[in-house]
C-alpha cells in the first residue's frame, strides 16, 4: 500500500516536471509562429504602401508627360496585379510565396522604367509634388528590404526553435512546420535605380 | 599543432571582425560619433549637449554618426543596421533618429541618411526629412564643406519635428509578467487528468505508469527543454538627469531619407 503511494507521488512530480517544460516550448513555438505571421504583415503592409502610392505618383507624371502613356499604363496594370495577390500568413507556402514575389517584382521593374522615362522631363523633376513623392517611394522600397529582412529573421528564428532538439520532438507532435523564406530576387530587394 | 589551431582560430576572429561593417555601440554611450573625424572637439560637445538634453526631456534619441566609409554599403541599409544593433530610441517606443553621416572623398560622393525609427515615421515623413531635412538643411551646407552646420540645423529641424510626439515620463513600462500562470494550475490540470481520472476509473487499467507515454515525459522532465528566455535587447537604461544614459532599445523600418553630394 505504502509503496503504491511513493509511486504515485513520483509520478506525479514527473508530470509536473513534464507539464511544465511541454509548456515552456509549446508557449515558446507558439510565440515564434505568432511572430513569423506578425511579420508576415508587416511585409504586406509595406508592400500596400507602396502600391498606395502609386495612383498618386501616376497622377503627377501625367500632368507633365502625356507622351509616356504605355508606361504608365504598364504602372497601373502591374499594381492591380501586384495588389491581388494576398496570403494568408497560415497558408504560406513556397508556391504562393513565388506567386507574391512574381507579382510584387513585376511592380518593382515597372516602377523603375517609369524612373527611367521621367529623367526625359526636368520641368517634372523640379515638382515639388513629384519630388516627395519620389522621396516617399524611396523610403518604401527602403521598409520593403527592411521587413523582408526582419520576416526572414523570424522565420529563421522559429525554424531553428522547431528543429532543434528537444522541441523537434514536440514541434512534431503539434505538428509545428516550417516556414519559408524569401529568395533575393533580381531587383527586388533594391530601390528602383535609374539605368541607361 | 596546437599552434596551427591557434593561428586558425585567430584568423577567424579577425574575419568575423572585419566582416563586422558596422560600427559597435559606443561605451561610453554617445549621442555624437565622430568616427570620421570631421567635427571639432567643441562642435561634438555642442551638439551631444542638444541631444542629451533632448533625450531627457522628451526621451527621443537622436544619435550623429559620421564614417569614413560605408563598406560598400548601401546608405540606408547601412544607417538602418546600425540604428538596430545600437537600439536607437526607446524599447516599444521605438522613438530613435540615426543620422548617418559619410564624407565626400577624392572619388566617392558624399552621403548622408536619416534613418526614422518605427515610432517617429508619423511626424517625420520620408517626404519631410528629405525636403526639409536633407535637401533643405543638410546638402546645401554638407557642399559647401560646412559639415557641422549641415548636422546641427539639421538636427534641430528633426528635433523640431519630433518635439511633443512623446515624453520623458511615460518610458518605464515593466516588462515582467513573464511567468504569468503559474505551475500550480498545471499541477492541477495533471493531477486530475493522470492520477484522479485513472483512480476514479478503476486501477485495472493502469493508465498512467507503463506505456509510451512515460517515457516520453520523462524526458521532456530530463531535458529540461529550456526555458525560453527574454531575446529582447538591452532594456531600457537610459534615465534623466545628468549625461545620456545609453541608447534604449529602438527598432526601425526603413524610414527616413537621405540624399548625397
Amino acid at each position: 500500500m505504502k509503496k503504491s503511494w511513493i509511486v504515485l507521488i513520483v509520478i506525479a512530480l514527473l508530470l509536473v516536471i513534464g507539464y511544465s517544460s511541454v509548456k515552456n516550448s509549446y508557449n515558446s513555438m507558439v510565440s515564434q509562429e505568432e511572430g513569423v505571421a506578425a511579420q508576415w504583415s508587416n511585409v504586406e503592409n509595406v508592400y500596400q504602401r507602396r502600391a498606395d502610392l502609386i495612383p498618386n505618383l501616376v497622377n503627377t507624371v501625367k500632368g507633365y508627360a502625356e507622351h509616356e502613356k504605355e508606361t504608365l499604363a504598364a504602372v497601373v496594370e502591374a499594381r492591380a496585379k501586384a495588389t491581388s495577390v494576398n496570403i494568408n500568413p497560415e497558408k504560406l507556402d513556397a508556391q504562393s510565396l513565388q506567386q507574391f514575389q512574381e507579382a510584387q517584382s513585376g511592380l518593382s521593374s515597372a516602377l523603375s522604367r517609369l524612373m527611367v522615362v521621367v529623367e526625359k522631363y526636368p520641368d517634372l523633376k523640379a515638382n515639388q509634388n513629384f519630388l516627395d513623392l519620389q522621396a516617399q517611394l524611396e523610403g518604401t522600397e527602403n521598409r520593403i528590404a527592411v521587413e523582408r529582412r526582419k520576416f526572414n529573421e523570424a522565420a529563421q528564428a522559429y525554424n531553428t526553435t522547431i528543429r532543434k532538439f528537444p522541441k523537434n520532438i514536440m514541434a512534431n507532435i503539434f505538428g509545428f512546420e516550417k516556414k519559408i523564406y524569401f529568395e533575393a530576387e533580381k531587383g527586388a530587394e533594391k530601390a528602383p535605380e535609374v539605368q541607361f | 599543432m596546437k599552434k596551427l589551431i591557434v593561428s586558425i582560430v585567430a584568423l577567424f576572429l579577425a574575419v568575423a571582425i572585419f566582416a563586422q561593417d558596422i560600427p559597435e555601440r559606443p561605451n561610453p554611450p554617445r549621442m555624437v560619433n565622430d568616427l570620421a573625424n570631421v567635427l571639432s572637439t567643441e562642435q561634438v560637445q555642442q551638439l551631444e549637449a542638444e541631444l542629451v538634453q533632448f533625450n531627457n526631456t522628451t526621451s527621443t534619441q537622436i544619435a550623429v554618426v559620421t564614417v569614413p566609409t560605408l563598406n560598400g554599403n548601401d546608405p540606408s541599409d547601412f544607417a538602418v543596421k546600425l540604428h538596430e544593433k545600437w537600439g536607437v530610441g526607446q524599447q516599444g517606443k521605438n522613438n530613435g533618429i540615426v543620422v548617418l553621416f559619410k564624407p565626400k572623398t577624392g572619388t566617392e560622393k558624399g552621403q548622408v541618411f536619416i534613418s526614422v525609427g518605427y515610432g517617429l515615421e508619423g511626424v517625420i515623413p520620408d517626404a519631410i526629412a528629405h525636403r526639409d531635412v536633407v535637401d533643405f538643411e543638410m546638402i546645401p551646407r554638407f557642399k559647401q564643406n560646412d559639415v557641422f552646420g549641415g548636422l546641427y540645423y539639421g538636427t534641430r529641424v528633426l528635433m523640431e519635428l519630433a518635439s511633443g510626439e512623446y515624453t520623458a515620463d511615460e518610458y518605464h513600462q515593466s516588462v515582467n509578467d513573464k511567468q504569468g500562470d503559474g505551475l500550480f494550475g498545471g499541477i492541477l490540470f495533471f493531477l486530475i487528468l493522470f492520477i484522479v481520472v485513472p483512480i476514479l476509473r478503476g486501477r485495472s487499467k493502469r493508465y498512467y505508469s507503463g506505456g509510451s507515454s512515460l517515457p516520453f515525459w520523462l524526458a521532456m522532465g530530463m531535458m529540461g527543454a529550456g526555458r525560453n528566455s527574454h531575446s529582447g535587447s538591452w532594456g531600457n537604461f537610459s534615465s534623466g538627469g545628468g549625461g545620456f544614459g545609453g541608447f534604449g532599445g529602438g527598432m526601425t523600418g526603413g524610414g527616413g531619407a537621405g540624399g548625397s553630394w
